[in-house]
């Protein structure tokens, strides 16, 4: 099914990334969705709101913070009576969320649905939390492997593909910090951003190493936040904005869950699998996308996501990067003006839908001036990927045209 | 320590039906292997990763291999000491095992191409019981 044509965004709500010690998952809830509520141009009774979709990842086993059901999001925004169910697919939660809910729209269910991504990932200490997601020394063993989870953890899983990024494709470490000196210096004119500083080259390399070929500013941080976008069907957007941005295509794509089953460490087969069938949906090629907002949790991973995504050939990212490609005042495909995750942070389930709310705005040119990408063709990818060997991905294409 | 770690630690048999279950994919290196594709499978299967066959047999893992990717983490998780060396390698004549790197006094000598076997070592303490499997430690070039 294609849902081009049929499902409007009519909304988004964020608030600023951070170490948000002083609020709980519930007052960033409410706020997200307050300011999305107030953003629909024509006005919005949230009763309008017939379906939810809650993202959240850190309610599983690896921080456990206890499931949170749809009831968090009933209670907590007052939508009780309507089903509101709980999805938790790895990094890419927040666009998988979004996917569900242009699904309900798009499938006649439901005429105005939320969809809504919230994190508490500073709650435990950095240690205990994305390291000892792997597991730890007295870890799990999860997967069945004996030894998979002996020290894994975020870094490790991708510094074992920038390895291999050096020896096949001829990156280098400079190219990876590079990454980190584009999204930062995005960061900076970004409200929402968690680290609004510039760096240099020479100030990632002389971080510490954090798991090497990786550096201290190669690797994102982990924030707290909240984001939403309230959809609609296509034909009743206008009903509530004059500027309604339209979902061209949206899609989920699955590869080996574990490291050792991949072919190769060069490429990541799940983005390519949902960037395909979301263009595909879209009936777009790579190059008629204007911005992209690309999962760059780590700088060699944005790397291998442009190529995977079709921006570029294989091998050719950093080399582009090195070029300005992809630079947001003066590139020809600007990837990451918010930030991205590197600058803006990863407070995972709304990492994706702060994403959309990027593309969104920068879609109906609503956005400082400063941060305001030059529009061809009116089109925004939105992308993570992640999960234990980084085997799920989502994609979601906006524009301005249905 | 949850409540179960507790009865366990207080009782005087501990035992883990975890590592009883998984006795032939620790010591014996039991995977599968794909009669349509060929494709190795690790720890054992009943549907092939690759290509969903249903047709698959008992396949031991060689304990040989080259280093086909590594990364040496500064940061590992409480009860390993920093650097550990994390390998994924190519086993001679097929399939991957993935592990950590042992008994190198350097971990700039692991690179891409590094011969490594598999020892046998304890891998980790899980309330009052150890855990043995195997790590990976550098041939020697004869």
């Amino acid at each position: 099914m294609s849902v081009r044509g049929k499902v409007a965004i009519i909304g988004v709500g964020l608030i600023p990334f951070g170490e948000l010690f002083h609020k709980g998952l519930e007052s960033m809830i409410q706020e997200a969705f307050m300011s999305c509520v107030k953003s629909v141009d024509k006005g919005f009774d949230p009763k309008d709101i017939k379906a939810a979709w809650f993202g959240q990842w850190s309610g599983g086993g690896m921080i456990g913070q206890g499931s949170r059901e749809g009831t968090t999001l009933g209670t907590v925004l007052g939508l009780r009576g309507i089903p509101i169910s709980r999805l938790e697919n790895g990094c890419p939660t927040g666009n998988d969320v979004f996917r569900n809910a242009v699904l309900g729209v798009a499938s006649g269910a439901y005429d105005v649905v939320l969809a809504l991504g919230a994190e508490k990932m500073r709650d435990k200490p950095g240690v205990e939390s994305l390291v000892a997601a792997g597991g730890g020394a007295g870890g799990g063993i999860l997967g069945l492997h004996p030894s998979w989870m002996m020290g894994m953890g975020g870094p490790v899983l991708q510094a074992l593909y920038a390895t291999r990024q050096m020896h096949e494709l001829g990156c280098t470490m400079e190219d990876f910090a590079r990454v980190a000196v584009k999204n930062h210096h995005n960061g900076v004119a970004c409200p929402y951003a968690e680290y609004r500083f510039e760096v240099t080259v020479e100030r990632v390399l002389s971080s510490p190493v954090v798991c090497w070929p990786l550096h201290l500013l190669d690797c994102c941080p982990q924030t707290d936040g909240a984001a939403c976008a309230i959809v609609c069907r296509a034909d009743l957007a206008k009903k509530y904005t004059d500027k309604p941005v339209y979902v061209l295509g949206s899609a989920t794509g699955v590869d080996y869950k574990d490291m050792w089953d991949k072919e190769n460490f060069i490429e990541m087969p799940a983005t390519k699998f949902a960037a395909k069938m979301a263009m595909d949906m879209a009936g777009i090629k790579p190059e008629d996308v204007d911005l992209a907002e690309v999962h760059d949790c780590f700088t060699n991973t944005e790397l291998l996501n442009i190529e995977d995504i079709g921006f570029c050939k294989k091998g050719e990212a950093h080399k582009l990067l090195k070029e300005g490609y992809w630079n947001r005042e003066d590139g020809h495909k600007p990837i990451n003006p918010s930030g991205g995750l590197k600058a803006h942070g990863h407070p995972i389930a709304a990492t994706g839908l702060g994403q959309i709310c990027e593309n969104f705005w920068q879609l109906r040119e609503q956005i400082e001036p400063v941060r305001q990408v030059k529009l061809k063709k009116g089109i925004a990818l939105s992308h993570n990927v992640g999960g234990n060997g980084f085997g799920v991905s989502s994609v979601n294409i906006i524009g301005r045209e249905p | 320590m949850t409540m179960w770690e507790r009865e366990r630690m207080q009782s005087p048999r501990p035992a883990s039906p975890l590592f009883w279950r998984l006795n032939p994919t620790v010591y014996h290196l039991l995977g599968s292997k794909c009669s349509d594709c060929g494709h190795i499978t690790y720890p054992q299967t009943k549907i092939c990763h690759k290509c969903g066959s249903f047709n698959q047999k008992d396949h031991q893992l060689p304990k040989t291999g080259k280093v086909h990717t590594f990364c040496i983490n500064w940061t590992p998780p409480p009860g390993l000491e920093p650097p550990t060396v994390n390998v994924i390698v190519d086993l001679d004549g097929g399939g991957r095992y993935v592990g950590l790197i042992t008994e190198v006094a350097n971990p700039e000598e692991v690179k891409i191409g590094t011969k490594v076997e598999m020892v046998l070592r304890r891998l980790l303490n899980d309330s009052g019981l150890d855990f043995y499997g195997y790590k990976f430690r550098l041939v020697e070039e004869a």
